[in-house]
C-alpha cells in the first residue's frame, strides 16, 4: 500500500511517500510507523492516552476515516493512506 | 461614539463635490457595519437594477466597528456596489492596513456617487479631504500608482486603487490596496474605472474609542490566545499558507481539474502546493492589520522565464492557474499571480477564464489564430501571456476579459463556463463537497466559497466533521455559515479566525467594543438580517429561483474517480430544504413573516 505525508508530517517521516506492506488496519499501520519514525512522530499522531490527535486528518483512498471505521477501517493492498496535519485555508 | 468613529465621506464625483455626514447609528447596530451597512446603503440609495457602469451605481467603501481596534485580525474593510460580472449585490473585502487607517483618519466609510469627467483620486488627510486629478496615474499599474501615490501624499499613506485592468472595466478587475491585498472577486474595480475613480490615499492619526476598554482588551486576548492554540492558525496558515489546501483537496478527489472536465484529481497537484511553495519560493509570511496568523506569503522566482517578486499565490489562485488549467509549473503560477496584483485582476475569474477558453481550445470551437497560440491544457507561458493581455484588453484578452460565461456564451457554450450568476466557482469539486456546491448555488454573489465556508467541515473536520458526500443538513449548516461569515464581515474581522475562534468570541468582542447589551443568538440575527436584504437586492434585480443553480457539469456528469465516483450535485434536494430553512417560499422569496421577524420591513 502506498503512504502519503503532507506538510509538516514530511518534516518527520523525511520523506513525501513509501510503499509499505500490508497493514490490517489503519491502527496497525499508524502503529508501525510509529515504530519506525519514532516518539517525535507518535506524539505528533497520539495523545497521551493513545487516541489518534485532533490535530490529524486520516484518509483511506480519499475517504476521512471519521467517515470509515475509524481506526479499526481495515486496509487492502492496493489502498493510499494520506496523512495531513489539520490545515486550512481558502 | 464607540468602535465606528461615526463620520462617512460622500464623494459626489459628477460634481466634484465632497460632504461628510454622520454614520446613521441605528442603521449600523443593525447591519454591524462593513458589507452589512454598505449593503443597507445600496438598498436605500440605488435601484438594484441599475447597469453597474452607470453612474447611478455607487460604490461604497465601508469598515467595520472592529477594523482598526485591538481585536483579533481586524484588518478588513468591504467594497461595495452593483457588480458587473454577476449583476448581484457585490461585496469583496480586504486586509492590509487600508481599512484601518481610514477609521484612524476619522472615517467610518466613503460614498461615491456620479462619475467624474476626468481621472481622479480622493486624498484623505485626518480632517482634509480633496479630490485631485490622476491624469498622471492613469494606464499605470498598482505598484507604479501606489509608489507614486505615496510619493505625493506622504509615505505614510495608505493606498487603494485600481490597475490597467479596472481603467478598461475588465469585468473581473479587483480594487487593490497596499499594492496586493485584493477586494477580489465580482470586478468592483471596474466599477471605480468606470467612475474615473484612480484611486483613494489615506493617512489617519486620530484613534478610535470602545465602550468598556478593560473588559474589550480581555475579550480580545482570550480570542487572540485561541488562535495562538489552534493549529490552523498557529502552525498551518503562518507556515504554508492558504496553498496547503491543495494536497488535501486532491487526495479527497475534490480539486477541480482541468476546467472540472478531468474530475477532481490532478496528478501534479504536489508540485503546486503549499509545500512546494515554501520550500521553493516563499521569502517569509506577512501579516494585515493587528493579525496574529500571518497566512499571506512573500514570494519570489529568483531566475527563468517566470522571475518575480510579489506576494501569494493564495489557494484560489493556485488552483486556477495550477489545477484547473492542467499547469504543474508554480513559477508561472506565481509570475501568474504577481500580474494579476499588478494589473488588478481578480485570479479565480482569470485562470478560471483561461481554463475554459483551453478547453474550448481543445474541443475546436477557439481557433488558434482567434486566440493568436495553439493554446492546450498545461501551457504554462499562455497562462502568463493571457493574464498580460487580459489586464491590458489586448488581442483574445478582450474576449476573456468578459469572463468565461459572456466569453463561452458568445461562440454558443455556456455550459462550458464553471460559473454560477456569471462568476466562476472556486477550487472545491461540489460533486465531492456536497455543501460547498449549495454554498455556489446560494451565494449572493454568484460563484464564492466565502460566504459560507462548509469545505471546513466537510474536509478539515472544523470545528465539526462532516461527511462531504452526503446531503444531510448541510442546508442547515450552510445558513449558520452564512449568516455568521456575514457577522465576520461586516465586524471587520478576517473569515480565518473563524478556524480558531466562534460566534462567543465574536459577539464578545462587539458587545464590548460597541457597548451592546445582546445575546450571542441576536448578533447571529443580524448576519441573517443582512443575508436576506442582499436576497432582496438581487430579487429586485432579477434573479430567481432559476439562478440558483450550477453549471450542467456539476449536476449531469458524475465523477469519474476517486471517493466521490458516480457522484454529481444533489441540488434539488438540498436546495428545497435551504429555502424552507431559511424560511424562504418555495421560489426562494424571503417570507413576509421572516423580514418582519428580521425588522427588514
Amino acid at each position: 500500500m502506498k503512504i502519503k505525508f503532507f506538510a509538516y508530517i514530511r518534516d518527520y517521516t523525511g520523506s513525501k511517500e513509501i510503499e509499505y506492506n500490508r497493514c490490517a488496519t489503519v491502527q496497525e499501520l499508524l502503529d508501525e510507523l510509529c515504530i519506525k519514525y519514532g516518539i517525535k512522530f507518535r506524539k505528533l499522531i497520539f495523545t497521551d492516552d493513545h487516541q489518534l490527535s485532533d490535530e490529524i486528518i486520516i484518509l483511506v483512498n480519499g475517504r476521512s476515516i471519521v467517515h470509515l471505521n475509524f481506526l479499526n477501517t481495515p486496509l487492502k493492498q492496493d489502498d493510499e493512506i494520506s496523512i495531513f496535519p489539520v490545515v486550512a485555508g481558502g | 461614539m464607540f468602535g465606528f468613529v461615526g463620520t462617512l465621506i460622500r464623494v459626489n464625483l459628477t460634481e466634484g463635490t465632497i460632504k461628510k455626514e454622520a454614520l446613521n447609528l441605528n442603521d449600523a447596530r443593525a447591519y454591524i457595519g462593513a458589507r452589512g451597512l454598505g449593503t443597507k446603503i445600496m438598498m436605500d440609495e440605488v435601484d438594484p437594477k441599475v447597469d453597474p457602469f452607470s453612474p447611478d451605481n455607487k460604490l461604497i467603501f465601508m469598515t467595520g466597528p472592529l477594523t482598526g481596534t485591538f481585536a483579533s485580525s481586524a484588518g478588513r474593510y468591504e467594497v461595495i456596489a452593483k457588480a458587473p460580472l454577476t449583476g448581484t449585490i457585490g461585496a469583496s473585502n480586504s486586509g492590509g492596513h487600508f481599512g484601518p487607517e481610514l477609521k484612524f483618519a476619522g472615517y467610518d466609510g466613503i460614498i461615491f456617487e456620479g462619475k467624474s469627467k476626468k481621472p481622479v483620486y480622493l486624498w484623505i488627510n485626518d480632517d482634509h479631504v480633496e479630490l485631485r486629478n490622476a491624469g498622471h496615474l492613469w494606464g499605470k499599474s498598482v505598484f507604479d500608482t501606489t509608489d507614486q501615490l505615496m510619493e505625493e501624499t506622504s509615505e505614510d499613506a495608505r493606498i487603494a486603487c485600481i490597475g490597467p485592468a479596472g481603467e478598461k472595466m475588465v469585468l473581473f478587475a479587483t480594487v487593490m490596496n497596499d499594492k496586493h491585498r485584493a477586494a477580489g472577486r465580482s470586478g468592483l474595480g471596474a466599477v471605480m474605472g468606470s467612475k474615473n475613480l484612480k484611486a483613494v490615499a489615506v493617512r489617519g492619526t486620530k484613534s478610535i474609542q470602545v465602550a468598556d476598554p478593560d473588559a474589550f482588551l480581555e475579550k480580545c486576548i482570550d480570542a487572540r490566545r485561541k488562535l495562538k492554540e489552534h493549529p490552523v492558525t498557529s502552525a498551518g496558515l503562518p507556515t504554508y499558507g492558504t496553498e496547503i489546501l491543495v494536497n488535501i483537496l486532491n487526495q479527497s478527489g475534490a480539486l477541480p481539474t482541468r476546467n472540472w472536465r478531468d474530475g477532481g484529481y490532478f496528478e501534479d497537484a504536489d508540485e503546486t502546493g503549499g509545500e512546494s511553495l515554501t520550500d521553493k519560493f516563499l521569502v517569509r509570511n506577512k501579516g494585515c492589520f493587528g493579525c496574529s496568523i500571518g497566512c499571506g506569503r512573500i514570494t519570489r522566482v529568483p531566475e527563468g522565464k517566470f522571475k518575480g517578486f510579489g506576494e501569494g499565490p493564495e489557494y484560489e489562485a493556485g488552483w486556477s492557474y495550477g489545477a484547473d488549467c492542467g499547469v504543474k509549473d508554480l513559477a508561472a503560477i506565481c509570475k501568474a499571480n504577481y500580474i494579476c496584483n499588478e494589473l488588478g485582476l481578480d485570479p479565480i475569474t482569470m485562470g478560471s477564464t483561461i481554463a475554459c477558453a483551453m478547453e474550448m481550445s481543445e474541443k475546436g470551437i477557439l481557433s488558434e489564430e482567434e486566440v493568436g497560440r495553439k493554446l492546450r491544457f498545461g501551457d504554462a507561458d499562455a497562462i502568463v501571456e493571457l493574464t498580460k493581455m487580459t489586464g491590458l484588453r489586448e488581442g483574445f484578452g478582450d474576449k476573456l476579459a468578459e469572463g468565461s460565461y459572456r466569453m463561452a456564451s458568445g461562440y454558443g457554450y455556456p455550459e462550458l463556463s464553471m460559473s454560477v450568476k456569471k462568476q466562476e466557482m472556486p477550487a472545491y469539486d461540489g460533486r465531492g463537497v456536497q455543501g460547498m456546491a449549495l454554498e455556489y448555488a446560494t451565494s449572493n454573489r454568484g460563484g464564492c466559497h466565502v460566504r459560507g465556508y462548509l469545505t471546513s467541515p466537510e474536509i478539515l473536520g472544523v470545528p465539526e466533521k462532516l461527511d462531504p458526500l452526503v446531503t444531510t443538513d448541510k442546508a442547515s449548516w450552510l445558513k449558520l455559515f452564512q449568516d455568521l461569515t456575514a457577522v465576520v464581515d461586516s465586524a471587520g474581522l478576517c473569515l480565518f479566525t473563524t478556524f480558531g475562534i466562534g460566534l462567543p468570541e465574536i459577539s464578545s468582542m462587539l458587545r464590548t467594543a460597541l457597548g451592546l447589551d445582546c445575546t450571542d443568538e441576536e448578533i447571529l440575527q443580524k448576519g441573517e438580517r443582512i443575508w436576506n436584504l442582499e436576497r432582496l437586492f438581487n430579487l429586485e434585480a432579477g434573479f430567481t429561483k432559476a439562478d440558483d443553480t450550477l453549471p450542467p457539469r456539476l449536476l449531469n456528469e458524475p465523477l469519474a474517480s476517486g471517493p466521490a465516483k458516480g457522484k454529481v450535485v444533489e441540488l434539488d434536494v438540498m436546495l428545497k430544504e435551504y429555502y424552507q430553512v431559511r424560511g424562504w417560499d418555495s421560489e426562494g422569496v424571503p417570507e413576509e413573516g421572516k423580514l418582519k421577524e428580521l425588522s427588514i420591513k
